[in-house]
Order: structure tokens, then sequence, then C-alpha cells
């Protein structure tokens, strides 16, 4: 867009009604905040305080163990559900800018849609009952 | 296909220097950690099937030396996404330090390099 000056826009926005996707940009706002403080948080403390090399199984069960666990499950699941929402409204983003047919938009939102939820349910899975849980619950079923 | 290719050229060959780059990096990033982050929650759901499967992907995908430099790859891509998602609400929220922007984009890679560099050394401390 061309236009004669080079000072940016410096007034005030006017907001028309509230729609769909405005709601969705006030979420990717809120969300990238949380995790800002979230995110970053996990990340230097995985990495750096306990190291990749540590989060054995027994890590993982130890940290999601005890009253402190409970803690952890939903701090993890916060990860999961709000990183999850972000990531794939940020992939729709990236493909609704690039790919213009509308078919193979469609097969594509869907794709990261459809794999993302399957994700956030073995996610939930895990984070519910917890390390080894899974494999325990098997054996149980099978006596 | 050749759209795609297309728009992505103009999208690096345009010259709109910082805000420009910026923008780029953020998507690719967030695509970046995206894709990491599917991994990630596979290999989470392995550790609830129990500790056999969960520590042959521990060995072989998390703490081999490629899985380091990836490491620190991830770092710089959730590091960066976060400080410019920041730079972003800040001057969605307060669009008349849009003059400042690519003052904005210094400050916030300097803010990435000083959080990156000994995050860095310290993932690759162990293989060189």
């Amino acid at each position: 867009m061309a236009t004669s000056s080079s000072r940016p826009y410096q007034g005030k926005i006017s907001y028309g009604a509230p729609n769909h996707e405005r709601k969705i940009w006030l979420f990717m706002r809120l969300t990238g905040l949380v995790m800002f403080i979230t995110v970053v948080f996990h990340l230097l403390y995985m990495h750096m305080v306990v190291g990749v090399e540590n989060i054995t199984f027994d890590n993982i069960d130890a940290r999601w163990s005890g009253p402190a666990g409970v803690f952890w499950r939903l701090f993890d699941a916060s990860l999961l559900f709000i990183g999850m929402a972000h990531g794939m409204n940020g992939a729709r983003f990236s493909i609704n800018d690039y790919v213009h047919n509308k078919i193979l938009n469609f097969l594509l939102t869907a794709a990261v849609f459809g794999l993302g939820l399957l994700l956030i349910l073995l996610g939930t899975v895990a984070i519910v009952l917890g390390a080894g849980g899974l494999g325990n619950l098997f054996q149980r079923l099978m006596g | 296909m050749a759209a795609l290719v297309a728009s992505i050229y103009r999208g690096i060959s345009y010259r709109g220097a910082e805000g420009q780059w910026a923008w780029i990096l953020h998507r690719a990033s967030g695509l970046g950690i995206v894709l990491f982050l599917y991994m990630h929650i596979v290999s989470i759901f392995i550790a609830a099937i129990g500790p056999g499967p969960y520590e042959w992907v521990h060995a072989t995908l998390y703490t081999s030396p490629p899985a380091k430099v990836l490491e620190v790859f991830l770092l710089f891509g959730v590091l960066y996404h976060a400080f410019n998602g920041m730079r972003i609400i800040i001057i969605d929220f307060f669009p008349a330090l849009g003059q400042y922007q690519r003052t904005i984009v210094r400050i916030e890679l300097a803010l990435v390099v000083i959080v990156l560099v000994p995050a860095a050394i310290i993932t690759l401390r162990g293989i060189i």
C-alpha cells in the first residue's frame, strides 16, 4: 500500500462491532501473555535446571506424584491446552496467508486441527493416567 | 505450489528490514514449535505406556548429539517467539510506539541473545 507519509498511525483506533476473528486476535494475545510466563519457565526449567538427559521415566513419575504432582499435572495440562490452541490457530493463519486454493486450504486446516485434537487427547490421557498409567491399565484389563 | 513458492519468495525478498524479518522469523519459529509440540506430546504419551518404550525414545530422540544441536534451535525458536510475541502485543495495544519499532526489535533481539547464549552453551557443553 503506497502512502505519502512514513509516519506510523498514532491516533485512536476505532473499533466496530466485535467479530469472530477479533476474538481470535485477542485470544492469541492473552494466551501469548500467559505462555510468556509458563512456557519460558517450562523450557528453561526442563532444559537448564533438570537437563534433558535427566528427564527419564522415573523423573516424570516423581514430578507427577504426590500433592505437588497434582499442581504439575495441572500446569502441564495448561501447557498442553493453551499451547496447542495457540499453535493450531497460528498454523491456520499461515495456511490462510499462503494457500488460496479452497480445497487445499480446507484439507491442510483439517489436517492441522484433526491431528492436533488427537494429540490433545493423547496428552490428556498421559497427564490423567500418569507415567506408565496406560500400560498398567491395560495389564489390569487383560488380567 | 508455484504460488506458495512465489509468495514465500516475495516475503523473503521484500526489503522491509527489521519488521519484515521479525515477522518471517515469528512465522517460521511458530510453525517449528508446533511440529516439535506434536512430537513432544507423542513422546509423553509413550511415557504413559511404560518405562521401556519411553527410555528408548529418550535415548534415541532426545539425548543423541544431533538432538542437542536441534535443542539449541528449539531454545532459539521458543525464546524468539516469546519475546517477539511480547513486542507484537506491546505495539498492538500501544500503537503510538510503532514509530520506535526498529529500536524495539533491536532491544528484543538483544534480550533473546542474552538468554539464548548461556542456555546454548549449557546445552552444548557435553558435545563440544
